[in-house]
């Protein structure tokens, strides 16, 4: 059981170390024009050929996949921080604030996130990674705050919290020792897909159009990709698999937290 | 209902204060850095931007009340809910379409998944929705269209101006594979639970044929599971039409967000955005409607 766990951590640990390998082997800034190569094919000085304006492919794809994977990962983690405690806290107090984030999860759950996050970045002239990642975190907590409420839901009742309760552990002792250990390991499988999400729609946003400064995203490389259709198929099918490759490393990886026996020291 | 109204209004009322509060003026965005100021007082007296913020938001809540934003700022003359208008007929049949080729393929799957007929190829066509369900289309749709278009020339090339209905109909398809892929996962899943109900083993008891049971049958009982998932995917459908739309360089809801975001123009992108959470809303709502039509139990409940 434990060596599958890691094993299911690999393919992101691919995606991470190839990356960060293509950005030292590049040698070269990502972004960096060389007109004169211009939507050439790959060759052995540049391994995945060049884009638009003759930029480096494995420098640019290279930096976009750890970039997107960083944002992903401090995305989701916040969520896990502010979905989790939220969850739980409602879960214990019952009554009308359990009802209120009940209510909130279902609305921001159901908003088009998508949408949501044009119509916010519109308002910028060129969005920057961090409002990229408050746009995202804005319903990344949402998932989270349920898993967390359904679980401590259940743990709440369960004979061994009132034991605990009945043997004088104060409210927090509870908290820390049963319910927290019991909880991270079902809410932390959502860490994968809200991960994955998050490098999807970070690359349609750039696809469209709001790329960050630099132009440094996956959804660039695809966008250069589909307008050099018919030239250069290579850029497109690089950037499909590079989007492909990052969330479904991120979507495994997730895996990895399931059967999460923080719990079970005894 | 008024759940659906609460989202619109909180989509309005995102894109207008994000307009209005986060830093940079929008006068000053909209005429660029060598504005006079003459013209800088001009733009912000067109969209009341000297105003407070209170008495601008009322008047902006009206405006969407009445259907009357202003006038598009980029083609004076124009209102700016008769372009949002003109483009939510583009956005709506990709998305209907999607929305009818994907509720068919992936119900068409699951049922052959769940009966008789397919023996040991069952396994392949479930292992095919998970892959399809954890595929991003933004991934997908590119390389999927040179594939097809460029390749192997069965659909036309994106921006094709002479064959508008091919186009529409192969952007629609690939917008519906991720909603087919869900969609198809849990029908499969519910048809699993459904298959020991009672009324099937009736059903089958009486003779039924094995068709007749999955599709009349047991179908209309998954009814439930089914529209919620096509409730919750729309969101991502909408998206995803947003995506296909800049692809494929169609006129629609997405392409106009992106020309409005692009040009500064405040009265139309505000429009378009709620254009988009409404189509999003009432197409939410029909699926209510529809299973409340499909099944039985739903009806005698309400």
């Amino acid at each position: 059981m434990r060596s599958r766990r890691w094993l299911d951590l690999a393919p992101l640990a691919l995606v991470v170390s190839a990356s960060a390998l293509g950005a030292a082997v590049s040698r070269e800034p990502p972004g960096r024009l060389h007109p004169a190569q211009a939507w050439c094919g790959p060759s052995f000085e540049r391994p995945l050929g060049c884009g638009e304006a003759g930029v480096d492919l494995l420098s640019l794809v290279s930096s976009a996949e750890l970039r997107a994977v960083a944002l992903a990962s401090i995305v989701s983690v916040v969520g896990l921080a502010i979905g989790t405690p939220l969850g739980a806290a409602a879960a214990l107090a019952r009554g009308r604030f359990e009802r209120v984030v009940e209510r909130s999860c279902d609305l921001v759950q159901a908003l088009p996130s998508f949408i949501l996050a044009l119509a916010v970045l519109s308002a910028l002239r060129t969005p920057s990674r961090a409002a990229l990642a408050a746009v995202f975190a804005l319903t990344a907590w949402a998932p989270f705050a349920r898993l967390a409420l359904a679980q401590t839901r259940v743990l709440r009742d369960a004979a061994f919290v009132e034991a605990a309760v009945a043997l004088g552990r104060g409210r927090p002792g509870v908290v820390v020792r049963h319910i927290l250990p019991n909880l991270l390991g079902v809410v932390a499988v959502q860490l994968g897909s809200t991960g994955a999400a998050i490098v999807v729609s970070e690359a349609a946003l750039a696809f469209v159009g709001f790329a960050p400064p630099g132009g440094v995203s996956l959804g660039g490389v695809l966008d250069q990709g589909v307008a050099a259709m018919l030239l250069a198929p290579h850029v497109l099918l690089i950037g499909g698999a590079a989007v492909f490759a990052t969330s479904a490393s991120m979507l495994v990886a997730g895996r990895a937290a399931r059967s999460l026996p923080v719990g079970r020291r005894s | 209902v008024l759940e659906a109204l609460f989202v619109a209004l909180l989509l309005a009322s995102l894109v207008f204060f994000a307009l209005r509060l986060l830093p940079g003026d929008p006068a000053q965005l909209i005429l660029g850095d060598e504005a006079s100021p003459a013209e800088l007082a001009r733009v912000r007296a067109t969209l009341h931007l000297d105003q407070p913020l209170f008495v601008q938001y009322l008047g902006f809540l009206r405006g969407l009340a009445t259907l009357d934003l202003g006038d598009s700022l980029r083609q004076p003359g124009t209102h700016a809910m008769a372009r949002v208008a003109a483009a939510v007929v583009p956005t709506g049949a990709l998305a209907a379409i999607a929305v009818g080729l994907g509720t068919v393929a992936g119900l068409a799957a699951a049922v052959l998944a769940s009966g008789p007929w397919l023996g040991g190829l069952t396994r392949w066509v479930e292992r095919g929705l998970v892959a399809a369900a954890a595929a991003p289309l933004v991934a997908f749709a590119p390389v999927l269209t040179w594939a097809l278009a460029v390749r192997a020339r069965v659909v036309p090339l994106p921006g094709d101006p002479d064959t508008p209905a091919a186009g529409l109909l192969f952007a629609s398809a690939l917008l519906a594979i991720p909603l087919a892929a869900h969609l198809g996962r849990i029908a499969r899943a519910s048809l699993a639970d459904v298959a020991r109900a009672q009324f099937l083993v009736t059903a089958q008891a009486k003779g039924v044929a094995p068709a007749r049971v999955w599709v009349v049958h047991a179908l209309a009982a998954v009814a439930g599971p089914i529209t919620t998932v096509v409730a919750t995917q729309l969101g991502a459908l909408l998206g995803g039409a947003v995506v296909l739309e800049r692809m494929f360089e169609r006129r629609g809801l997405g392409t106009l967000i992106l020309e409005a975001y692009a040009t500064r123009d405040l009265p139309v992108l505000e429009g378009a955005v709620v254009a988009t959470g409404v189509l999003f809303i009432v197409a939410q709502a029909a699926g209510v409607a529809v299973h409340t039509a499909i099944d039985p139990r739903a009806r005698s409940n309400a």
